[in-house]
């Protein structure tokens, strides 16, 4: 701040011929001057509530979108045969695992919904149905397997963890674009709604399941990390790229990293819920 | 006077701020990026299974000219060393490196997209607004590219591409087809969406995504093809069901040729743009049963791919 009354102090001379215009011309110098001060001001206003993430939303993530398969067809949109386990980075003890796998037992076993966990679950041809659950938890419904993921963008008050389970926990934030200019550098945050931004979630607390339905496996230390963007050509003519990348020491050798691409539907006249299944 | 700096300075800091907020946040794409995905590994390396074009929304013309591409067309010596049109940012094993290109103000004029192989040409992606060239100019395998800023997301329209393939199998694309990309960075990472119009071959548009990885300076590309193959054949093109010769097949042949080497029926197999929503899934239900005979072609166990021949030589 001394810097800049420094540099204000040496124009005062100027001020009564064209203070206005001193100010505008000074603008673009005097912001990466100010910024700082102007942040280090704030105590008054960290008082209020910070935004909810609801109202931070540089997308709107809701209503329904229906997977387009126009990847890894042969793998999704069928059930592949045993042994075909190409484009999943997987180890020797997932391929002993998945050789020895047979859907019947696990079908007796009610285990239907292994292939449905989170670290598959958006690569099924399915629609998803988006809504707020509140203003901190966006809640994405699934049709097919009838599941359900909620994204938390505040963590649990509660210091224990939770419970492990099909779709695990995740933790979500939006990336705002007004954070980041051409070299990387941070700008000051922007004035208003910010237009731009993506979505990220990480996910654990995973019980095992099947990444895919022919009995490739993985485990109960399982990560996730996925990055939402949405794609604008035309108001009717929107999609939703989840970019997902799997961790598991137990049965992935490097990181299965897939994209998954939604196209947004005008209504929910296609939602077509249905149970879990191994063979179909 | 005291109060008449702080006026001054916070008129300057608000008009500062307007400006960040109005000005296109640009990000620095530069790099050698390289293909992180494991999706579609077989496709991407081995090359996409022989008229297998299930998911790809093809229209009558396009998959009449899947059907009947002669396997070894690769291997006549003027196509030897054709390169791949834009869209191959898509399908080919390799992503490929950005380069700022500057004017003598240091102001961003193009972005060029270069690639580690051969077979798709540098790219340059206009960043200055310029007009597109005439309909009637010369098109090329990189085409026209203009890009734009959507936040941090450069959007790149491309048009005045030459006719070309659409995929290794054969699938054809026309010049009158455009894309558009999506280059979204995410640290090192980046995601990249692409869709891709073509009204002479495709009956909707086709979407694809894939995310590439910022490869660290001084890294090397692993494998780059600097150089011309003197062909390329794909897996199933050896079986001689396809050669430079072959007329079209006739239905019930196509159909018991895609049933022994995928199980599937033509009406999958043909693709089309129902091929590509979750209701395709429930109509195949009726006629896919699950294979019985351990996977024989494309089967990986450790992360290498493992051709070892058709299917149809050990599961029928």
């Amino acid at each position: 701040m001394d810097t800049l009354r420094v540099r204000l102090s040496g124009r005062r001379d100027a001020r009564r011929s064209g203070a206005a215009m001193l100010g505008c011309s000074l603008a673009g110098a005097v912001l990466l001057v100010c910024a700082p001060p102007l942040r280090a001001q704030q105590p008054a206003a960290a008082s209020k509530p910070p935004p909810s993430a609801r109202a931070q939303e540089p997308f709107d993530p809701t209503g329904y979108w229906v997977s387009l398969i126009t990847q890894n067809w042969q793998y999704r949109m069928v059930v592949p045969g045993r042994g075909e386990y190409a484009d999943i980075p997987m180890n020797a003890q997932a391929k002993k695992t998945a050789d020895a796998w047979r859907s019947a037992a696990d079908i007796a076993a009610g285990k239907q919904c292994e292939a449905y966990g989170a670290a598959a679950l958006m690569r099924n041809p399915e629609r998803l149905h988006v809504s707020w659950q509140d203003d901190q938890t966006l809640r994405v419904d699934i049709d097919e397997g009838m599941q359900t993921r909620l994204l938390h963008f505040k963590a649990a008050a509660s210091g224990t963890p939770p419970a492990a389970s099909l779709q695990g926990y995740s933790r979500a934030h939006w990336i705002l674009d007004t954070t980041v200019n051409t070299f990387g550098a941070s700008l000051p945050g922007a004035v208003g709604h910010p237009p731009y931004g993506s979505l990220r979630v990480d996910t654990n607390d995973l019980l095992p399941g099947l990444l895919r339905k022919n009995g490739v496996p993985y485990g109960a230390d399982t990560t996730m990390s996925e990055y939402w963007d949405l794609r604008t050509l035309s108001p009717t003519q929107q999609w939703l790229t989840v970019s997902t990348k799997v961790e598991d020491p137990e049965y992935l050798f490097e990181p299965y990293v897939y994209d998954s691409i939604f196209q947004k539907e005008p209504d929910g006249s296609k939602w077509d819920p249905s149970p879990c299944s191994l063979t179909s | 006077m005291k109060n008449h700096s702080l006026v001054l300075a916070t008129l300057g800091c608000s008009a500062g701020l307007m400006y960040a907020a109005a000005a296109p946040a640009q990000v620095d794409l530069s790099g050698q990026w390289v293909l992180e995905s494991t999706q579609d590994a077989v496709k991407y390396d081995e090359g996409p299974l022989t008229d297998m074009f299930a998911g790809i929304p093809l229209n009558a013309q396009g998959q009449q000219a899947g059907i009947t591409y002669p396997g070894d067309e690769g291997q006549e010596l003027n196509r030897q060393c054709q390169p791949w049109p834009t869209h191959y940012l898509l399908m080919g094993p390799w992503g490929g490196r950005f380069a700022a290109v500057r004017d003598d103000q240091g102001q961003l004029v193009a972005w060029s997209l270069s690639s580690p192989a051969y077979d798709r040409l540098p790219i340059t992606i206009w960043m200055d607004g310029r007009p597109a060239p005439s309909p009637l100019s010369l098109h090329t395998f990189g085409g026209f590219n203009r890009g734009r800023w959507e936040g941090s997301t450069l959007v790149v329209s491309t048009s005045m591409l030459k006719d070309a393939y659409l995929e290794r199998n054969g699938l054809p694309s026309s010049n009158r087809e455009t894309d558009t990309f999506f280059f979204t960075r995410h640290g090192d990472e980046m995601t990249l969406m692409a869709v891709i119009k073509d009204p002479v071959y495709l009956q909707t548009p086709w979407v694809l995504a894939r995310t590439l990885k910022l490869l660290s300076e001084g890294s090397v590309v692993n494998d780059p093809i600097l150089y011309c193959m003197p062909a390329e054949v794909l897996a199933g093109f050896t079986d001689g069901y396809h050669s430079a010769i072959e007329l079209p097949p006739r239905e019930a042949q196509q159909a018991a040729f895609m049933l022994k080497r995928y199980d599937l029926p033509p009406m999958a197999t043909l693709g089309g743009a129902r091929t590509m929503y979750p209701e395709f899934a429930k109509q195949l239900d009726r006629v896919y049963r699950i294979p019985t005979a351990y996977c024989s072609l494309y089967c990986t166990a450790d992360g290498h791919l493992l051709p070892q021949g058709p299917r149809q030589i050990q599961s029928r």
